[in-house]
């Protein structure tokens, strides 16, 4: 790991000072799980680390004002645990759990996990099924970004240098949902294809991960569900739908046809509890 | 590029100046020469460095040193006081729960933090709380039974 500067600004504008100083050789570290790693196999190689964890109120998750907010900072772990989440969202508490091992969730945060913007990001796909909404702190003030058109491609998203993710937050809503992992081992592993899958009524939000180049919403496959009594003829039309919508790539992992026919399991199985 | 940090190191107040390069691991072994944590795989999937920060257990290869700032550690060589093991490291060998012993401090450090959140875990709770561990020549078995009788001791 080559020699930086590091930094641990107390308040978001100083964060925001220090990057628009220091400019592209600035690196936000947040839970470092990530960051480190690829500063160390000298992927990424900062001459600056700006640690965003010392920053106040950070660290919250909260429910207020009818919207559930994740603080950049709060742990893998802290939102896993959190008995509210565990209560209404439990799906979103089993994704947070599914990330890595105990000792990496008492490090790595929600948000790290989405601004990484890895195709298979763990957190990506209930809360993209919550319509969530990303908060951005940049030297103009606050600016919010739907989860939704934050990912751009394979670890790329609309987040500029210079900005700060200050949390992610969505509406307060009574649902079903389901998030299910398939990985190569049970505990430690990367997704080979990950899902959520909410029930709002006779809505239903369908979010893959490592089925394309960002995790998706497959629009397709919801609408065509939208206001249907589920039965055993529509969920398998549905999952016909959606494997027609995504586009996997083979890989260490799986193959390509492989997670496609997933994508079709994955689906039924979740639409199948609400049937 | 050196910075000074302070911070609590098994129960002893720490002032130290650190390469801000340097991770938590690398510096316990290299500043502190506490090579109890080892390096597996630097990447968080081995647990083999395990540490305790701030009574939770971190992969000390995933944070760096200045990151401490403040916080308390407790590394292996902490578990022992005035010459006297731990009970869970005394399990481990009463119970041959080791063979080439790399794996062995992190997994009692992962080991002590779950028994301190959870005094009487069941088998599948230990199982899942070692998870992020990986052991490559006792195997399992042996560990997780002598992790249960450190907890069966604690029912009594």
């Amino acid at each position: 790991m080559n020699a930086f500067e590091y930094f641990a600004p107390t308040t978001l504008k100083e964060a925001i000072d220090i990057l628009n100083e220091k400019g592209e050789e600035a690196s936000i570290l947040n839970g470092g799980t990530d960051l480190i790693v690829r500063m160390r196999d000298g992927i990424s190689d900062p001459k600056y680390v700006v640690d965003i964890k010392k920053i106040k109120g950070m660290d919250d998750i909260r429910i207020e004002n009818g919207r559930v907010f994740i603080g950049a900072s709060a742990l893998l772990n802290d939102l896993g645990n959190n008995q509210d989440i565990q209560k209404r969202y439990p799906f979103l508490s089993k994704a947070a759990l599914s990330i890595g091992s105990k000792q990496v969730r008492n490090r790595a945060t929600c948000i790290g996990n989405i601004c990484n913007a890895s195709p298979l990001a763990g957190m990506a796909t209930p809360l993209l099924a919550l319509n969530a909404t990303v908060h951005v702190f940049g030297n103009y003030g606050e600016k919010d970004i739907l989860l939704k058109d934050f990912f751009v491609f394979v670890r790329k998203t609309l987040l500029k240098h210079g900005e700060i993710v200050t949390g992610i937050s969505f509406e307060e809503q009574a649902c079903l949902g389901v998030f299910t992992k398939i990985s190569r081992r049970r505990k430690v592993d990367l997704s080979t294809v990950c899902s959520t899958v909410v029930k709002k009524y006779d809505e239903y939000r369908i979010s893959f991960g490592a089925v394309a180049p960002t995790p998706v919403r497959l629009n397709k496959t919801e609408a065509f569900l939208k206001g249907k009594m589920l039965s055993k003829d529509i969920i398998e039309k549905a999952c016909e739908l959606a494997m027609s919508e995504v586009s996997p790539i083979s890989d260490i992992r799986a193959s390509e046809s492989y997670r496609r026919e997933l994508v079709q399991v994955m689906l039924r199985n979740s639409l199948s509890q609400w049937y | 590029m050196k910075k000074v940090i302070n911070f609590t190191l098994n129960g002893e107040v720490v002032e130290h100046a650190v390469d801000t390069n340097k991770t938590l691991l690398k510096m316990l072994r290299e500043d502190f020469e506490l090579t109890g944590a080892k390096e597996g795989c630097g990447a968080g999937e081995c647990g083999a460095c395990t540490v305790i920060m701030n009574e939770k257990a971190v992969n000390s290869c995933l944070v760096l040193a200045v990151e401490i700032e403040g916080a308390s550690i407790t590394t292996i060589e902490g578990l022992t006081l005035d010459g006297i093991l731990d009970p869970l490291q005394e399990s481990f060998i009463d119970n041959a729960a080791l063979q080439c012993g790399y794996c062995t401090p992190g997994m009692i450090m992962t080991a002590k933090v779950l028994l301190n959140e959870n005094p009487h875990p069941t088998e599948e709770e230990i199982k899942e709380g070692i998870s992020g561990n990986l052991c490559r020549c006792t195997g399992y078995k042996k560990i997780v039974e002598a992790i249960e009788k450190v907890a069966n001791d604690n029912e009594e």
